[in-house]
C-alpha cells in the first residue's frame, strides 16, 4: 500500500519536473525574436494545414475556369493548365507538404537514436562498425538512392516516399545522439546507478534517453526542413502521389505540362513562384525554430 | 598511409553491403527483372522467356545470382539499359563529363566566393551589412535547387532573353574553333551553374562567417591585435585561417549533397548530365539505367570524398587518427 502510493508520487515528482523543465524552456524560447518569428511562421502553416477546406476558395480538384488565368480578384494566384485554382492548390498542398515532412521526420528520428544510442552505448567494435557505416551513407547522394528506392518499392505513394527519406536520411540524428550518448554515459549519476547494480536497459531508459530528447527534438526540427526538401524534390522529378496535390507536385506540373511558358510566349510567373516560397518560407522558419533551441541546450553556440 | 586504406576500405566494404541491400530488396519485391518488363506481354512465348531468362542468368539460385551481380558491378558492368538499348555504363560516363564539369566550377567558385565574404561577414559582425546578408543567405538555403533554377530561367531567359532556355550547346552549330566551342558552353552552363553556385554560396557563407567569429575569440587574435598587425592582415592570415579548416571538411562532406542539386538543376535546364538521365530514368520506368547512374554517381562521390579527406589530413595533421 505504502509503496504504491510511493511510486505515484514518484511517478508525479518526475512529471513535475518534466512540466517545469518544460516551462523553464519556454521562457527562453519566448526571449528569441528569430525563434519566435519561426514559430509564427510554422504555426501559420500548420493553421492552414488544418483549416485548407474552410480557407480555400475553390476546390483544387476541379477546374473553375479558364486555364492560364493571370491573377485576379477572383483567383487570387490565377489558374494552372486545366483551370484549375492555384491559391486553393497551395492551401491543400501545405497539408500533404507538411505531413510528409513531419512523419518521415519522426521516422528518420526513431533510426537515428536507435543507431546512435546503441553504437553510443555499446562502443568496442559494434561502435566502429556502425559508425563507419554511418559515414559513408552520409556521404551518398541521398536523392539518387531516394529515387532508386521509390523505384524498388513500386513509386509513386507518399507511404513510400516517408519510408524511403527516413531510411536514407538517418545519419545526421545517428552521429549526434551517438556523441552525446558518450558524454552521458561517463557522467557521475550514470556510474552511480551502475554500481547500485542498473541494467542497461534501465540505464538507457531512464538516464541516457530524458538527457538527449532535448537534442533529439532539436535535430527532428531540422529533419523536418530536410523531408520537405526532399519531398519537393522527388515531386518535382515526379515520384509524388499524382492524386494529390503538395508544393512540390504544382511545381513538377508546372515544368512538365510546359504550361508555364507555352502561354503564348508569357510564362505563367503565378505558377511558379509561389509554390517555392513557401517552401523557402516553411524550410527557414523550421531552421530559425531549431537553431533557438540549439541555442537554449548548449549555451556554447550563443554568439556575441 | 595506414590511415588512407582504412578509410578507402570502409568505403569500398559499405558501397558493397548498400548496393547488397539494394540487390535483395529488389528481389523482395517478389519479381525478377524479367517478369517486370515481359509478364504482361502475352504476345512473347514461355519459351522465349525461359531461354532468355537462362541467358541472362536468373534460373540460378538467388545466391549464386547475387555473386554474379556484385562480380559484375565491380567489373564495371552495370546492366542494360532498356529505353536506350545501350549498356548502362556507356550511357551513364557519356552524361558523367557534363555533371563533373557543372560541380567542379561551382564547388570551386563557390569556396572562394563565400571564403571571402564569409569572413566579410565576420568582420563586419552586428551591423546592417552583416544581418541583411545573413537573412539573405538564411534564405537561399531554405530554397528548393529547383526552384531556383526556374525563377533564374524565368528571369534571364523569358523576360530577359539573355540565356539559352535550355541544353548544353546550340544543337547543329559548326564550331569554328575551340574557342568558340568553349565560349558556347559556357554561355549554355551560365544558369545552371549560377543555380548551383548561388544555393552553395548561401550555406557556405555563413559557415564561413560563424567559424571565423568563433576564431575572433580565440587568445591569438587578442595577442596579434596588440601587437599591431593590421586589420586586413588580421582578418585573413590569422582569423581566416583557422576558419578554414572546418569549411574544408564540410566541403568533403557535401559532395553528395551537391549532386543532389546537379540532378535537379540538370532536370530543370535539360542539361545533358546524370541528373537529366535519371530524371530520363525515372520517366521511362528504365530501373537499370537508374541503378547503374546510382552506382556510378556514388564511387565518384566516395572517391571525391576520399581525395578531399586526404586534403584535410594533410592541411591539418589532428585528424588523422
Amino acid at each position: 500500500m505504502t509503496e504504491q502510493k510511493l511510486v505515484v508520487s514518484r511517478t508525479r515528482m518526475r512529471f513535475n519536473q518534466l512540466i517545469s523543465g518544460a516551462r523553464e524552456f519556454a521562457s527562453v524560447y519566448m526571449r528569441s525574436k528569430p525563434g519566435l518569428l519561426g514559430l509564427a511562421i510554422l504555426f501559420f502553416f500548420i493553421f492552414t494545414a488544418v483549416f485548407a477546406p474552410f480557407i480555400s476558395p475553390y476546390n483544387p480538384y476541379t477546374r473553375v475556369d479558364r486555364p492560364l488565368r493571370p491573377p485576379s480578384n477572383k483567383y487570387i494566384l490565377g489558374t494552372n493548365d486545366i483551370g484549375q485554382d492555384i491559391f486553393s492548390e497551395l492551401i491543400y498542398g501545405t497539408r500533404v507538404s507538411l505531413t510528409i515532412g513531419f512523419l518521415a521526420a519522426l521516422c528518420t528520428v526513431v533510426i537515428g537514436t536507435l543507431v546512435g544510442v546503441v553504437s553510443g552505448f555499446l562502443g568496442g567494435s559494434v561502435d566502429e562498425v556502425l559508425m563507419r557505416f554511418t559515414d559513408v551513407i552520409m556521404i551518398l547522394p541521398n536523392i539518387p538512392l531516394l529515387i532508386l528506392l521509390m523505384a524498388i518499392f513500386g513509386r509513386q505513394s507518399y507511404f513510400i516516399m516517408i519510408l524511403a527519406i527516413s531510411i536514407t536520411g538517418w545519419t545526421g540524428t545517428a552521429r549526434m545522439v551517438r556523441s552525446s550518448t558518450l558524454s552521458i554515459k561517463e557522467r557521475a549519476y550514470v556510474e552511480a546507478s551502475k554500481a547500485i547494480g542498473a541494467g542497461e536497459g534501465h540505464i538507457i531508459l531512464k538516464h541516457i534517453l530524458p538527457n538527449v530528447s532535448p537534442l533529439i527534438m532539436a535535430t527532428m526540427i531540422y529533419q523536418v526542413a530536410g523531408a520537405m526538401m526532399s519531398e519537393a524534390g522527388l515531386s518535382f522529378l515526379g515520384l509524388g502521389d499524382p492524386s494529390t496535390k503538395s508544393w512540390g507536385m504544382v511545381l513538377h506540373y508546372a515544368q512538365t505540362s510546359g504550361g508555364w511558358y507555352a502561354n503564348q510566349g508569357y510564362p505563367a510567373w503565378w505558377w511558379i513562384v509561389p509554390p517555392g516560397l513557401l517552401i523557402a518560407l516553411t524550410v527557414a522558419s523550421l531552421v530559425l525554430i531549431g537553431q533557438t533551441m540549439e541555442e537554449i541546450i548548449n549555451p556554447r553556440l550563443r554568439r556575441r | 598511409m595506414s590511415y588512407i586504406i582504412k578509410r578507402t576500405g570502409s568505403r569500398v566494404i559499405t558501397f558493397i553491403v548498400v548496393i547488397s541491400l539494394i540487390f535483395f530488396l529488389a528481389r523482395s519485391t517478389g519479381t525478377d527483372p524479367f517478369e517486370r518488363y515481359l509478364s504482361e506481354d502475352p504476345r512473347i512465348p514461355l519459351a522465349q522467356i525461359q531461354r532468355l531468362r537462362a541467358r541472362f542468368g536468373l534460373d540460378k539460385p538467388l545466391h549464386m545470382q547475387y555473386l554474379d551481380f556484385i562480380k559484375n558491378t565491380l567489373q564495371g558492368e552495370f546492366g542494360y539499359s532498356l529505353y536506350y538499348k545501350r549498356p548502362v555504363f556507356d550511357k551513364v560516363m557519356e552524361c558523367l563529363p557534363w555533371t563533373l564539369f557543372l560541380l567542379s566550377i561551382s564547388i570551386i567558385l563557390s569556396t572562394i566566393i563565400s571564403f571571402v565574404v564569409g569572413v566579410y561577414f565576420a568582420w563586419k559582425r552586428g551591423t546592417k551589412t552583416d544581418i541583411l546578408g545573413t537573412n539573405f543567405c538564411m534564405f537561399i538555403r531554405s530554397t528548393p535547387h529547383f526552384w531556383l533554377g526556374m525563377i533564374l530561367l524565368l528571369v534571364f531567359a523569358y523576360y530577359y532573353p539573355i540565356f539559352p532556355l535550355f541544353g548544353a550547346r546550340t544543337p547543329g552549330i559548326h564550331y569554328a574553333n575551340t574557342f568558340e566551342y568553349i565560349k558556347d558552353i559556357l554561355y549554355h552552363a551560365t544558369l545552371p551553374l549560377a543555380t548551383l553556385l548561388l544555393r552553395q554560396v548561401g550555406m557556405y557563407i555563413l559557415y564561413m562567417r560563424n567559424s571565423t567569429v568563433e576564431v575572433l575569440g580565440e587568445d591569438y587574435m587578442v595577442t596579434a591585435k596588440a601587437k599591431g598587425v593590421p586589420a586586413w592582415s588580421l582578418m585573413f592570415h590569422h582569423a581566416a585561417r583557422n576558419a578554414m579548416l572546418p569549411m574544408v571538411t564540410v566541403t568533403a562532406m557535401r559532395f553528395g549533397f551537391m549532386v543532389n542539386g546537379a540532378i535537379l538543376t540538370e532536370t530543370v535546364f535539360s542539361y545533358p548530365g546524370t541528373g537529366r538521365l535519371i530524371y530520363t530514368a525515372i520517366t521511362n520506368d528504365d530501373f537499370f539505367l537508374l541503378q547503374g547512374a546510382f552506382f556510378i554517381v556514388s564511387i565518384t562521390v566516395l572517391a571525391a570524398n576520399l581525395i578531399a579527406d586526404m586534403i584535410c589530413g594533410w592541411l591539418d595533421p589532428r585528424i588523422k587518427i
